[in-house]
């Protein structure tokens, strides 16, 4: 199952205090930046959750 | 409290000092593991190894930093220094010491550099001296130049590249051979369409007893740098003489939860942090080589998935004279086997 973003803990990219760290360490493009904002692709998601521990607002997870 | 980046330094009956050394460390979180206090936190170490954030792997929290120095004395790479007095802990006897080493034996070496080519932290240097050719090899070499056409056959065909023609003037072109270069292959003696070339191999003909042995000997020095080395076993593995001995900083297995479904490529976290080049992807999964893992940790501090479980059974580490440090130090090896 893909990652969840908190869209309210993630905020704008440009405030980002990781500077998208997270679209960074996903190589597979399940990230991206679209209008100033964090959007996820979930079908490029491969569930590695390396960008979970990348995100300094822990605004990515996992729902369990 | 003087405060300098990642160094913390007090004075009282005794100065003392603590001070991370970003170019030994390894993110392996041995040091936020064992420090009592939590004073030392781990930075995001995927994106550090990557190189896609400059940050210290390791954060010291200076307000809660009481400096005992555990933290020095439990990291095997020597990444964080502290020093009493001026003096590092490193030579003083009351602190415990790694047994972790490596060495090259001079004696059996034959300064093939396979060691200095694998080492995956650039911490071996050997230099050599070959022999002098022209000890080794001898004879004579002529060109008759009223013969020779100077088609330049032999000149391509030398695999020394002895031969040099020169036909910048056509009316009279030149061709020399270098005897220091030549090695009496005789393959230009072979190739000449006219028999211009006259020459004899004196070892061929008289055999290799001609031969100094002294001047045939290869030469050299072999150098670990302790400040560099991780005693990761890369060398002694490759060493085609078995001219190495290293011991590691640790001793048991690494192993992958059963349930653990690893992402491979997508992923490849614990191949970016390992400091010792021991993990690779095969077939998609993550596959660690012991006989060059030091047991760190870095690659299960590293693994989003938390899926690689250290199992440390001994740490080689003595003089822990401490109770309460050994207690500590005991972690490294008990918490790792849950």
């Amino acid at each position: 199952m893909p990652v969840v973003i908190d869209m309210e803990k993630c905020g704008k990219i440009k405030d980002c205090p990781g500077e998208v760290l997270c679209i960074k360490v996903c190589e597979q493009g399940a990230l991206i930046e679209e209008d100033g904002e964090l959007v996820l692709v979930p079908e490029n998601c491969d569930d590695c959750d390396i960008c979970i521990q990348s995100c300094p607002n822990q605004a990515i997870s996992k729902k369990s | 409290m003087a405060v300098v980046e990642n160094t913390v330094e007090r004075k009282g009956s005794q100065k003392r000092s603590l001070n991370y050394k970003k170019e030994k460390c390894v993110g392996c979180g041995i040091c936020t593991d064992i420090c009592p206090t939590e004073a030392l936190k781990l930075g995001p170490l995927v994106p550090i190894a990557r190189g896609l954030i400059d940050m210290d792997y390791v954060k010291v929290d200076k307000e809660k930093c009481v400096l005992c120095g555990l933290c020095a004395a439990a990291c095997p790479f020597e990444a964080m220094e502290f020093k009493i007095d001026d003096e590092s802990i490193k030579y003083n006897e009351a602190y415990p010491k790694w047994e972790h080493k490596a060495n090259i034996d001079e004696e059996t070496c034959i300064y093939c550099k396979a060691c200095e080519t694998a080492c995956p932290t650039d911490a071996i240097t050997v230099s050599r001296k070959l022999p002098e050719r022209t000890k080794l090899v001898s004879g004579e070499i002529d060109i008759d130049k009223d013969t020779c056409i100077y088609c330049g056959i032999c000149e391509e065909m030398c695999p020394a590249e002895a031969i040099t023609m020169k036909k910048e003037n056509p009316e009279e072109p030149e061709i020399t051979v270098d005897e220091d270069k030549c090695v009496y292959c005789l393959i230009c003696k072979r190739s000449c369409p006219v028999k211009a070339t006259k020459a004899a191999c004196r070892s061929c003909s008289y055999g290799v007893y001609e031969i100094n042995p002294e001047d045939a000997k290869i030469t050299g020095n072999s150098f670990i740098d302790e400040e560099t080395c991780i005693n990761c076993g890369w060398c002694q593995e490759i060493c085609p003489v078995d001219a190495v001995t290293v011991t590691k900083p640790f001793e048991g297995e690494i192993i992958f939860k059963e349930e653990f479904e690893c992402k491979g490529e997508s992923c490849h976290a614990c191949v970016d942090i390992c400091p010792c080049n021991a993990i690779s992807i095969v077939e998609g999964k993550s596959v660690v080589d012991e006989r060059f893992c030091i047991l760190c940790g870095a690659c299960a501090k590293a693994c989003p998935q938390k899926g690689i479980i250290i199992k440390r059974e001994k740490i080689n580490l003595e003089n822990v004279r401490s109770k309460s440090w050994q207690k500590q130090m005991d972690k490294l090896v008990e918490t790792a086997s849950k």
